[in-house]
């Protein structure tokens, strides 16, 4: 009876001898896929998205691409659309606050309004990324173009077509004024055309990022200058406005037109084919949004101190013209909602 | 049997239901705060249900901030709107003091206080410009403050453009500046609590102060408050001044919150404002409104906003959910504006049930004790078209005789022939009862004002024109409508009859078509001064008369037809007792008989028809909601007289004027030395009647005062 016990005893040990080491072994197996932790870091998270407004290229094709790797993964993106007021985009981020989503994204309209937003959602632990435009303080993370480089790069381009033998008049149709992308962008062009003795500024108005204003701006300015060189223009959205203006004036072989945008198919490429735009800067929605989700998945892993380690995802630019177009050079929505981000 | 069980359950129907709160809600001035009121309610039942902590207390810290500074706006923006104007300049001054004070109190470095009042100080400036405009050369408010909001938004681009990298460079560091932006008081904004207190400021503005109701009238009527001798220029121009100053302040607290040179600061804010100050109730058309209004609609449109951007509702719909509330707002405020009276006057008048005894035939030679007759129709005139109205008529000591008139003068005609007369006293009103007391002062009910006496040295004085309210009364039935008739007991106390507390003088007969008991007795006691309500709901309680053992009076009440008697002392305190019950006609004043009896003048005579109608309150509320006041049916007020009748109820005797050459009715009849004097509402005359056989000696002033002297 007595071994009988024993026997028995033994055979339990070893069972859960053997069931102990099989459990080790299998985790020491998984631990080498990082399969586990990646999915268990994004599923089921929040994420709230505060744009200026919805309704125009850039944010619906960068929620396009987070939507789509958000669905993927498992975890949700609140969207709180401000329609073009900061006043709303205020409220729109002090409920997220409140309501504390696992991390936030927020475009910022200038550089002043959100900045103690920004700093009061990383005191409440929530990472922060800023998209193409920052407030002074700085975030988990910035992506966005480098806009005095933008500057730089449009005003070079404009600058190789007005140069000897031409009129030498160039505008600015600048974005919204307190804008930092505008103010940077100016600075660079600034900067560059300073440095062409040729080249002279006549007009440099802001248009709001409005195509309406800056068809009515350019018209007035061709009025003035009917033998103006070129156009610089700080968003393509915008320039649709001042190149109607120039083709209405006669004037689409004569007026160099260079502009910057988020590269989408019908306002870049198109307008680049159909003569409106002569050189276009794309800092690529499309790659933006893949940078928004590469973020998106190293700060909900990382869970860091917010605001402990800052980093920018510049975007890089690419330069489109008729010449050097090819078929990827710009992006449509159908093709961020299907396969990008 | 069938008509009775329907009589049984109209009856009970009309009593269980309260149809008359209806009307007297809607004619209660804040019944137009009652739609913004509902929609508050939705509004936050349904956003607080569909948003988990929308009413948390962090978000409704941060909701007070957007409610000050709106609230501010708002205020200014009320001010014009009631005053008849409209300020579409709002958002760009709002943005212009934004820039301005970022600019004086960042790179300029004024100090703070002195930047925010000359903020003021240039938001004031373009409201004086929109308020001469408007004001002094009268351009169209709509147009000139719409040209202001261009022209100031294009300052303020203009600016932008020119230095915002200089304005952005400085930020103002103070932590004044950031307790304006960020502290809390008691869980809510800085920026709230002045809000709260400028709009407390200009409640009692608007609603205490000479300059608020000048607004108030100008907003109401220019020419009539021209006319009135307001200075409509000024008033007008000032509104303007006030808007501009309110908006900069906002404008100050919106620069310390956000430190933004964003283009689209204020952008769009008339709109959301002015949907505020309409949703509130305040009027477009000016003259009604209030900051209270302005308040609600400020919190339901943030409310609102702030749910729809919480709800994550895509890019415009937010603007088109407030437009669209706009549209109903101005929608409500015209229709509500259009029809209030209308309705109100539909749902005011609430008929109900009332049956009235069989009708005693009044038949001539039918041995009625009412049996009509012409025996007033030889009644003397007295002041033949120089009296109008006079309700009631009373003789003093001397023999002198008073009455009321239409336009609240006591008319005195000189005894003996009474052809002499003089305006003894002008009170105002609508004179009605009189009484004299024991030193001989006139005390006189007077409609729409309450209870008057009159020295013998014609000074005039008010005794009481409140009582105590009820409870439950939606009316304010501590104010006296219509005082109809008094009599003075023995120790002094005054006990007055006021006829209804629905409505007012001009409108008493169509109390009549309620057949309900709107009207009561109050007790007036000089000793103290008091005024107490002792006998509640009689149906148009009008002649008193003190019954001589000095516990008691009569009380004549017109369309119950029936006279009563009240214990106000001895044994039977506080009882009533019927004495009769089924007169065939309206009753009016009773005053005593020479012989012991008492007379009692008659309005009108019941007719069927009208007796039917009383039992059919279905009937009566079809006929006021549906026809013309001049069509509906009215009690008969074209056949009265007299009658005199004994404490027992039998009725002794009774004089008409069947043909209603001199008295067609009778409201009031006085003895005195073996005459009687008849007083008619309608009439233009006092009739002067010998009673045959009647004691030629007997004045009421003895009868009441000689004998306890």
């Amino acid at each position: 009876m007595l071994t009988c016990v024993t026997k028995s005893l033994a055979i339990a040990a070893m069972l859960a001898a053997t069931a102990i080491a099989t459990t080790l072994s299998a985790s020491a197996e998984e631990s080498t896929s990082p399969g586990p932790e990646y999915y268990s870091a994004l599923k089921g998270k929040k994420v709230g998205f505060v744009p200026i407004s919805m309704g125009f290229d850039l944010t619906q094709g960068w929620l396009a691409g987070m939507q789509r790797q958000a669905k993927e993964l498992g975890y949700e993106i609140i969207v709180r659309d401000p329609n073009w007021s900061v006043e709303s985009g205020i409220q729109a981020i002090n409920s997220l606050i409140a309501e504390k989503p696992d991390l936030l994204i927020i475009q910022n309209n200038d550089d002043r309004s959100y900045n103690r937003l920004v700093k009061q959602a990383m005191a409440a632990g929530i990472p922060t990324i800023q998209v193409q435009q920052r407030v002074q303080t700085p975030s988990d993370a910035y992506i966005g173009p480098d806009w005095y480089d933008i500057g730089k790069k449009t005003a070079t381009a404009l600058a190789a077509k007005c140069g000897k033998g031409t009129s030498g008049k160039v505008a600015v149709v600048q974005g919204a004024r307190a804008a930092p992308a505008s103010i940077l962008m100016l600075a660079g062009v600034e900067d560059t055309l300073k440095a062409i003795p040729e080249i002279q500024i006549v007009s440099s108005q802001a248009a709001d990022w409005d195509t309406t204003k800056a068809y009515a701006i350019m018209s007035t300015v061709l009025k003035q200058h009917a033998d103006l060189c070129g156009v610089v223009g700080f968003w393509d959205v915008a320039d649709l406005g001042s190149a109607a203006a120039i083709r209405e004036a006669g004037l689409k072989d004569k007026v160099t037109l260079v502009t910057s945008g988020g590269g989408k198919r019908d306002a870049a490429c198109e307008k680049i084919t159909a003569g409106d735009f002569s050189v276009y800067y794309s800092y690529n929605v499309a790659g933006q949004a893949r940078d928004l989700n590469s973020a998106i998945k190293m700060l909900l892993q990382a869970k860091m101190k917010p605001g402990s380690a800052p980093f920018a995802l510049l975007s890089p630019l690419t330069q489109i013209t008729k010449e050097n177009m090819s078929p990827t050079s710009c992006w449509m929505q159908a093709e961020i909602e299907q396969a990008g981000g | 049997m069938l008509s009775l069980a329907s009589d049984f359950t109209t009856r009970w129907h009309y009593r269980l239901v309260p149809y008359h709160v209806t009307g007297e809600l809607l004619s209660k001035n804040w019944i137009d705060s009652a739609i913004p009121f509902l929609m508050l309610f939705a509004s936050i039942a349904v956003f607080g249900s569909l948003i988990p902590n929308l009413f948390a207390v962090g978000n409704i810290s941060d909701l007070s901030r957007t409610v000050g500074e709106y609230l501010l706006i708002g205020l200014g923006l009320t001010i014009v709107v009631i005053a008849g104007g409209i300020d579409l300049s709002v958002g760009s001054v709002f943005a212009l003091a934004n820039l301005l004070m970022l600019a004086l109190g960042g790179p300029i470095g004024l100090p703070l206080w002195l930047a925010a009042l000359a903020v003021l100080a240039v938001g004031g400036l373009v409201g004086l410009v929109n308020g001469v405009l408007v004001g002094y050369l009268r351009l169209r408010a709509f147009l000139t403050t719409l040209v202001m909001l261009i022209i100031v938004r294009a300052v303020v681009d203009t600016l932008l453009l020119s230095y915002s990298r200089e304005i952005g460079s400085v930020e103002i560091a103070a932590p004044v500046w950031d307790f304006i932006a960020f502290g809390n008081v008691f869980g809510v904004s800085v920026s709230f609590i002045v809000a709260v207190v400028l709009a407390a400021l200009a409640h009692i503005f608007l609603t205490r102060l000479r300059p608020g109701w000048h607004i108030l009238a100008v907003g109401g009527s220019r020419r009539a408050a021209h006319n009135g001798g307001i200075n409509v220029r000024r008033t007008v121009c000032m509104t303007y001044v006030l808007s501009g100053m309110l908006s900069s302040a906002a404008g100050i607290f919106y620069a310390a919150r956000l430190a933004s040179l964003g283009n689209d600061t204020g952008v769009g804010l008339e709109v959301t404002l002015l949907t505020a100050v309409v949703l509130g109730g305040t009027s477009l058309g000016g003259g009604r409104g209030s900051v209270f209004k302005t308040f609600l609609g400020v919190i339901i449109v943030v409310i609102i906003t702030n749910s729809l951007i919480r709800l994550g509702v895509r890019s415009g719909a937010s603007s088109l959910v407030l437009g669209t509330i706009l549209l109903f707002a101005v929608a409500i405020d015209v229709r509500w504006l259009k029809n209030r009276h209308k309705i109100l006057a539909r749902a005011y008048v609430s008929p109900t049930y009332f049956a009235l005894p069989p009708l005693q035939s009044a038949a001539a030679n039918s041995g009625s004790p009412y049996a009509i007759n012409a025996a007033l129709s030889v009644a003397e005139p007295i002041g033949l078209a120089e009296v109008d109205g006079p309700e009631d008529v009373i003789l003093d000591r001397e023999g002198n005789l008073y009455c009321g008139s239409r336009d609240g003068n006591i008319q005195r005609f000189f005894a003996p022939d009474h052809k002499r007369h003089e305006i003894f006293a002008h009170i105002g009103g609508q004179t009605l009862g009189l009484a004299f007391d024991r030193d001989g002062n006139l005390l006189t009910c007077v409609g729409g004002m309450g209870l008057y006496k009159v020295t013998p040295q014609r000074e005039v004085i008010k005794l009481s024109d409140e009582t105590n309210r009820s409870l439950f009364s939606i009316v304010d039935d501590s104010r006296m409508r219509l005082a109809d008739d008094l009599d003075i007991a023995a120790d002094g106390r005054v006990f007055f009859s006021e006829a209804t507390i629905r409505y007012a003088m001009h409108d008493w007969i169509i109390d009549a078509l309620e057949g309900r008991g709107n009207g009561r007795i109050i007790c007036y006691d000089p000793r103290d001064g008091s005024s107490r309500t002792v006998v509640h709901k009689r149906q148009f309680p009008n002649g008193i008369c003190m019954v001589p053992d000095g516990e008691s009076f009569l009380f004549a009440e017109t369309w119950g037809c029936r006279i009563s008697r009240y214990w106000f002392g001895g044994a039977k305190t506080g009882r009533i007792e019927s004495v009769i019950h089924d007169l065939p006609g309206y009753p009016d004043n009773i005053n005593r008989a020479s012989d012991g009896a008492f007379w009692c003048g008659i309005i009108g005579m019941r007719a069927p028809a009208f007796d039917m109608a009383q039992r059919m309150p279905g009937f009566r509320r079809r006929m006021v909601s549906r026809i013309a006041r001049d069509e509906w049916i009215y009690p008969n007020m074209n056949t009265g007289g007299v009658i005199k009748f004994d404490l027992a109820g039998k009725v002794v005797q009774s004089l008409w004027d069947v043909g209603g050459e001199r008295h067609p009715q009778v409201t009031s009849i006085r003895e005195h030395k073996g005459y009687l004097y008849l007083g008619g509402i309608f009439n233009n005359r006092i009739g002067k009647y010998r009673i045959p056989g009647a004691d030629l000696n007997w004045t009421a002033h003895e009868s009441y005062w000689s004998a306890s002297i």
